[in-house]
């Protein structure tokens, strides 16, 4: 009891007190539904009350087994695949490119690009959807200006099952590559300049300023990109949902999708429905472990 | 607050009119009815005032007491009563679907023999037997899933006229096509339009819903050379140019402004397509304007190659009221709650519903002069069609139907044959049965 009452002093109440109402939030919405999502996804339930449900019974992996054996969830997958990569290699680069040349000067009218280049990322996505759906649209505009070059040229790109993720990947890289921009022009905002002005005095090249000293002074942020980058290709559900729903024949679908599809669609079907969530959380922790491993091995350090 | 109002006002009237008309004579008879109403609907004062209203005005004897739910709260409602065996004595139904218990159990009368003479009314497509295969419930309306719009100035001009055979169809393509335009449009982005608005149709015709029954009875199968067939027919239009993979990229909305606009003399899907052309009350402007509105019709798809079934299209019957079994046959209450549920779905109401939510009749003699030309060319459409055949995601459960609409898109795209997508489809259907 003595020992309680030392440790209950009035600093760890204030603590307990600010930090509790947070902590049972976090368990209520997001902690709890994921592990209570783990467990329904191993049980047949598909509806209806859960407590006192005298159906529920405990399946097992069935449900992921079925899954690993639909092929539209590899479908789903590899297309997650795509827009990770595109957003890894393909956002992040070039948002630290635009972020560079403007925050450097290299270029003039820097704020007037860095406002275009960020604009795709206020509009709601439901807007980009249907614009690009109607742009690459076998009657849209796309599809007329290639046609002034070359008469007759047909649009496959819309239609052609392999193609079809083409226009959707694009679409992922032009909205979203502003933000990157944001991120890295903030950070690079941060570094001192009187260190780069001492790197060029001392005949540093514009290179060697680039991957000695923004680089390592930007590892961190370029690790928390990464980390958004990944999350975010995860669970892109909204663009792809206006653009294309998944189609044709479900070739542009993405995990989101397949789970949105699985859930509400049709005749619902929530363990399966589940099983993906779980296996997006999972797949989600991994990759971000993996970057982590990766930052720590090879990344620099800040300051 | 208009809700609000509206519900005051109702519950004015209840208390207003009929209390003290129950309070005045006790031989009359109360009808209990639950109504699927949406009360903040456009239209829906008219409805309460001339059609409700006006059944007490002309039946002082008969007491309706009515009571209004909408989406969830209804269907939760009509569970409970019929758990508890009370339902009320009229209730508004659909063909199927949700209400699938009321049909199966028989909780409600069969209205054949009380329709008598009446049916003559009636187009003879929605007193087709329903969920439970008796007539459970007299419907409001009818929709046809498949319908062949023609833009009949763009057809003749390239000097070719509506086809009779779908060889006549086919020869017309090197036209179509030579002129610059495509052939049959679709908005087909979501997998649910071509298996609706073509494929059930075709089903319709090459397999006919009796062999279909079977196949879902689990007595046939999706595998059978017949449904195999309608597939083949199906990836046959692709190859004969009919159909494009085109269609698979055009957005169901997309499409309206592209057939309007005579990118196609042909383009097929549902019957309701037709609401989108029409003038906007608001704006008072229109995809297809009232004076072009005569250009367009609507057909049947033309004569398939070895159809067994003929001049078919696919479609469902509306929703409607039907009657509790609870009542005595013969008796007043009964010769009441028919002269209600008869006067639901008689010309005035029926006319009413056609001029403020253009819900199609299912009455052969209700017609308005303030429709549009595109309204009456979807009433006369319905002349043309002499069987009317099953949609397919109309009698099938959906983790059965889905790869069927996915299969379709596939076919189309030449990702899968017919066969593999007929095996897929047989595939859920069993895994559907094991499971019940």
């Amino acid at each position: 009891m003595k020992r309680f009452l030392t440790w209950w002093t009035e600093e760890r109440r204030a603590y307990l007190l600010l930090v509790l109402p947070g902590v049972l939030v976090y368990w209520a919405v997001m902690a709890f539904p994921t592990v209570f999502s783990l467990g329904l996804s191993m049980t047949n339930y598909n509806g209806g009350v859960i407590f006192g449900n005298p159906n529920i019974q405990f399946v097992g992996l069935k449900h992921y087994m079925r899954m690993f054996n639909d092929q539209y969830f590899w479908i789903s997958l590899k297309n997650n695949g795509l827009i990770m990569a595109v957003s890894l290699f393909g956002q992040i680069p070039l948002g630290f490119l635009f972020a560079y040349v403007i925050h450097r000067k290299l270029i003039k009218f820097g704020s007037f690009f860095q406002t275009t280049l960020y604009l795709p990322c206020v509009i709601s996505t439901i807007v980009v959807g249907r614009l690009w759906q109607a742009f690459f649209s076998p009657y849209g505009p796309f599809t007329k200006f290639m046609q002034r070059f070359q008469p007759g040229w047909e649009n496959e790109l819309a239609y052609d099952p392999k193609l079809a993720i083409i226009p959707v990947l694009f679409v992922i890289l032009w909205m979203y590559t502003g933000q990157y921009m944001i991120i890295f022009l903030a950070n690079l905002q941060k570094i001192d300049p009187s260190l780069i002005e001492a790197a060029r005095i001392d005949g540093a090249s514009e290179w060697q300023v680039l991957t000695r000293i923004m680089f390592p002074a930007l590892s961190g942020v370029i690790v928390t990109s990464a980390i958004l980058a990944i999350a975010g290709s995860l669970k892109s559900f909204d663009l792809i949902y206006a653009m294309t729903s998944g189609n044709p024949a479900r070739r542009t679908s993405v995990l989101a999708l397949y789970m949105y599809d699985t859930a509400f669609k049709h005749s619902p079907n929530y363990p399966l429905a589940n099983s993906i969530s779980m296996f997006m959380v999972l797949l989600s922790f991994t990759l971000i472990v993996l970057v982590r491993i990766t930052e720590a091995r090879f990344g620099g350090r800040e300051e | 607050m208009r809700k609000l109002n509206v519900l005051l006002l109702a519950a004015l009237l209840v208390v207003g009119v009929f209390v003290p008309a129950a309070l005045a004579q006790d031989e009359k008879i109360t009808i209990t009815v639950l109504h699927y109403f949406d009360l903040t609907a456009p239209g829906s004062e008219r409805e309460i005032e001339e059609i409700w209203h006006e059944f007490s005005r002309r039946h002082p004897n008969i007491i309706v007491e009515r009571e209004d739910l909408f989406l969830e709260a209804f269907h939760q409602k009509v569970e409970a009563y019929a758990a508890a065996d009370r339902l009320p004595d009229v209730v508004f139904m659909w063909p199927g679907g949700r209400s699938t218990s009321l049909h199966t159990q028989h909780l409600v009368k069969d209205l054949t023999p009380l329709l008598g003479e009446d049916a003559k009314y009636f187009n003879p497509a929605v007193l087709a037997p329903q969920a439970a295969g008796y007539l459970a419930e007299l419907p409001q309306t009818m929709t046809s899933s498949h319908a062949l719009y023609v833009n009949v100035p763009l057809l003749e001009s390239l000097g070719l006229s509506i086809p009779e055979t779908y060889e006549e169809l086919v020869a017309m393509v090197p036209v179509i096509k030579g002129a610059g335009l495509d052939v049959i449009l679709m908005g087909a982005t979501d997998d649910w339009v071509i298996q609706s608005c073509l494929f059930s149709m075709i089903v319709g015709r090459l397999v006919g819903d009796e062999k279909l029954n079977q196949i879902i009875a689990g007595e046939a199968k999706f595998t059978d050379p017949e449904f195999v067939g309608a597939l083949e027919f199906y990836a046959q239009m692709y190859k004969d140019g009919v159909l494009d993979r085109k269609i698979m990229n055009i957005n169901y909305s997309e499409v309206n402004g592209l057939f309007a606009s005579g990118r196609a003399p042909f383009m097929i899907d549902g019957d309701w397509k037709t609401a989108n052309f029409l003038t906007d009350v608001t704006t008072g402007e229109a995809l297809i304007p009232v004076d072009e509105q005569p250009n367009f019709k609507m057909t049947i798809f033309p004569a398939i190659p070895g159809e067994i079934v003929h001049k078919s299209s696919s479609g469902v019957v509306g929703t409607g009221f039907g009657m509790s079994s609870k009542i005595p046959d013969g008796s007043a209450k009964e010769a009441a709650a028919w002269e209600l549920i008869k006067w639901l779905q008689g010309p005035e109401a029926q006319k009413l519903r056609l001029e403020t939510a253009g819900t199609i009749p299912s009455r052969i003699d209700v017609t308005s002069d303030q429709l549009e030309p595109l309204v009456n060319e979807r009433i006369r459409y319905y002349e043309d069609i002499e069987v009317y055949t099953a949609v397919l995601d109309n009698v099938l459960e959906g983790e059965v139907y889905l790869p069927l609409n996915v299969g379709l898109q596939e076919i189309g795209l030449g990702l899968a044959t017919p066969m593999e997508v007929a095996e897929r489809v047989q595939e859920a259907l069993e895994a559907w049965r094991a499971k019940k």
